[in-house]
């Protein structure tokens, strides 16, 4: 990979570099990823990134509403995903964690 | 019957008086047309005002389908448009066309349709155009008129809609230059960039050739809208012209692809691990799905489509693997590992840096929209070609390639595909679970899954609510339910739009789906609606928000003072609340608001039955605003001038 290269994906992942530290509690080293995690990154970011949401602090039941509204804009996903997906963000994104930082520009 | 002609020939009664004189004397409107028409060569012959040399010289020739006229520019214009077959002309009010809509009177075969606003107009006129595939005209006053009905130009152009355009110049050849009460000087110019032809008529004999060539402009493939334009005084003044018939000035061109491509592309085709077929518009307008779908049985091949205006390829069938939904193939589920991408008439039209066939794949471009081949995807094979004919020839080079083996290996594929569009199609239909499925306000996907339950089977969908997702409704090109989209986006098309599909398509149900906030930019047509009798079932999805450009905006700037504070100045249509329903009873469409999901079915009902009646019916469904920043009641620009008077007044 030549540096240009390096370059490109580190800017391309940088949503991602985002998502892995949000605002609520920081996963401790060595422990398993959600697995509502992995599918969300699995299957999210093939569309958009996560400018468009990380600002939401909801609760998982909300999360799960927001997660449903995405299958008619062609997310294909199973019942027990988006549960996944729900709790991940119901935890990492409630409504007690804190404001995401605002951008530099 | 032969006073009356020498009556006429002798110009002692006028055009109208001898054609009410033949119809008084029994003969029927159509055989009073008839012999108006070969008694006018023989005026022409004789009497009229002495053209220039030149002039006179083409008419003088003029033989078997070219027939010589006299009259005004206004009537010559009248009589091109009959013999180019348009049967409906869309405009608005525009004194200086006069001596135009003389001529109407005594060409019943030319309907003109009055609408109160020139941009729902031109939609309407769209509209029309697409859903007959019949040529046909939107006329505007001047440049005023016209400044009207740009934005909807502008969506023809983006659309490729072979719409054409007519205004004149206000200012008249004897004062043209001076300033005048809405002069502008080259008006023309003003559609120049959006537009695939524009033209100034140079004399009033000019006229019918001019807009003989903006029809064949806008009808030849790629198609677009033209612009025809001319000095208002000619629409008065008696010129000796030919009128010709359609099929003689517009051979409709149809291409076939290089002999030698056609083999190229197969060939790629048939080795390909993985080949997936991209359908676009050409594919609706050639009508050839039933091609796109036998060239995709043929060698197992995944189906998928980027935003286009209309459902290119039947979506239930096993094949279709969905709509693109984002800018990119890579943000399809599956497949992932396409090698080979064919795309068959869509225009590819990118929002983003990324190009929509990722770079590595070899890349066929079939399309007639040459100027647009290989402007950003690296292009392995170009086959320019009327698609249909392009997927005939492919299809015939593919099947002489295809060996037992290889057939048996696409049959496998397919049933590859087969096996994740069924998987897909029940993930789809899992949206019915969603925790807000019953919440009132209705959610979108709630109402659109509704009339996705309700529409007809053949149904006519146009979609202008921008920030809604179409689902459930299964588009099938080849006689199932269709799909008439936007691209270009200048708002106010939706219910023009509706309004000109129902004329050209009236044994079908239309049904109109959209956001208040694109509502409010075109609601005239129902007045339309409601002349015509055009029963379109009008759905508002009223959530009192430009949902769309606030989802953006906190994309654009996420995490940003907007977003802590809740204050969007751009975004909210309430307080005080829209009353679509009562603003269509001002144009005569009889509407109800609907609160919540449990009303919706007995809404719909009431709809249809309307529409049994042959009358238009809105509902003005009110709709949850979802999405971050948004309150109950959210923040409003504080601006009220009431409390800011000095004096009560």
């Amino acid at each position: 990979m030549t540096v240009c290269r390096k370059a490109a994906f580190v800017l391309a992942c940088a949503p991602l570099l985002v998502l892995a530290a949000p605002a609520g509690a920081q996963q401790p080293a060595g422990e398993p990823q959600h697995k509502g995690k992995e599918i969300l990154m699995a299957k999210c970011f093939q569309c958009h990134t996560d400018s468009m949401w990380r600002d939401a602090r909801q609760d998982s039941r909300a999360w799960e509403a927001a997660l449903y509204r995405m299958v008619g804009r062609g997310g294909l996903w199973t019942t027990e995903e988006i549960k996944l997906m729900a709790d991940f963000l119901g935890t990492e994104f409630g409504p007690n964690a804190k404001p995401a930082a605002p951008q530099q520009r | 019957m032969r006073e009356l002609v020498a009556d006429y020939l002798a110009k002692r009664i006028s055009r109208r008086g001898f054609v009410s004189g033949l119809t008084k004397a029994g003969l029927t409107m159509t055989a009073a047309q008839s012999v108006l028409s070969s008694v006018s060569s023989v005026t022409y012959a004789q009497t009229g005002p002495t053209p220039p040399p030149a002039a006179a010289a083409a008419p003088a020739a003029a033989a078997g389908p070219v027939k010589a006229f006299q009259g005004t520019g206004g009537a010559a214009f009248a009589e091109q448009l009959v013999a180019t077959g348009v049967k409906y002309i869309f405009g608005n009010s525009a004194s200086e066309d006069a001596q135009f809509y003389e001529a109407l009177v005594d060409r019943p075969q030319l309907k003109y349709v009055l609408t109160p606003h020139e941009g729902p107009g031109a939609a309407m006129a769209a509209g029309y155009c697409k859903a007959s595939g019949e040529p046909t005209i939107v006329m505007q006053a001047g440049v005023v008129g016209l400044a009207n009905a740009v934005g909807q130009i502008f969506n023809a152009f983006k659309e490729q809609t072979p719409l054409v355009v007519y205004s004149y110049r206000t200012d008249q050849t004897r004062r043209a230059g001076r300033d005048g009460f809405e002069e502008v000087a080259n008006q023309e110019q003003m559609l120049q960039p959006i537009t695939k032809y524009t033209w100034l008529a140079r004399r009033a004999d000019m006229i019918p050739e001019t807009v003989r060539r903006a029809f064949k402009a806008s009808w030849t493939p790629p198609y677009g809208p033209s612009y025809i334009s001319w000095h208002s005084d000619f629409n008065d003044e008696r010129a000796r012209t030919e009128i010709i018939p359609q099929n003689q000035f517009d051979p409709r061109m149809r291409v076939r692809p290089n002999p030698d491509d056609v083999q190229r592309a197969a060939k790629l085709l048939v080795e390909a691990q993985m080949p997936l077929m991209i359908v676009g518009d050409e594919v609706y307008k050639a009508k050839a799905a039933a091609k796109a779908v036998k060239l995709a049985e043929l060698l197992g091949m995944a189906v998928t489509q980027v935003r286009q205006l209309y459902a290119n390829f039947p979506e239930s069938h096993p094949l279709w693997v969905g709509n693109v939904p984002a800018g990119t193939l890579a943000s399809l589920t599956w497949p992932k590992n396409a090698d080979v991408v064919i795309n068959v008439g869509n225009k590819l039209q990118h929002n983003g840096p990324a190009p929509i066939v990722p770079r590595g794949r070899a890349f066929i471009d079939m399309r007639i929209d040459h100027g647009s081949i290989g402007n950003v995807m690296l292009t392995e094979v170009p086959l320019v070609a009327d698609v249909g004919y392009g997927l005939d020839d492919l299809i015939d080079a593919v099947e002489q390639l295809l060996t037992p083996a290889l057939r048996k290996k696409t049959a496998e594929r397919a049933d590859e595909i087969k096996k994740f569009s069924t998987q897909a199609r029940a993930l789809r239909a899992g949206i019915v679970n969603g925790p807000d499925w019953d919440q009132a306000p209705t959610i979108a996907d709630r109402l659109t899954w509704e009339v996705a339950q309700f529409a007809d089977q053949d149904a006519i969908i146009v979609h202008e609510a921008g920030s809604v997702a179409l689902h459930s409704f299964n588009f099938n090109p080849l006689g199932g339910r269709e799909l008439f989209f936007y691209y270009g986006a200048h708002l106010g098309s939706g219910v023009g739009t509706a309004a000109g599909v129902k004329l050209a398509r009236p044994n079908q149900q239309v049904i109109c789906l959209v956001g208040d906030g694109s509502f409010i930019f075109g609601p005239t047509a129902l007045w339309n609606m409601a002349r015509l009798q055009l029963p379109v079932i009008t759905v508002v999805y009223n959530n009192h928000a430009y949902g769309g450009p606030h989802s953006r905006v906190i994309n654009n700037v996420p995490s940003g003072r907007m977003v802590q504070t809740n204050q969007f100045v751009h975004d909210y249509l309430g307080s005080p609340d829209m009353d679509m329903a009562s603003i269509a009873k001002g144009f005569g469409v009889d509407g109800e608001v609907v609160q919540n999901p449990a009303q919706l079915r007995e809404a719909l009902a009431r709809a249809r039955k309307h529409t049994v009646e042959g009358k238009p019916y809105l509902l003005d469904v009110q709709v949850a605003r979802k999405g971050i920043g948004w309150k109950d009641k959210p923040w409003i620009p504080p601006i009220q001038v009431a409390e800011m008077r000095t004096r009560k007044v």
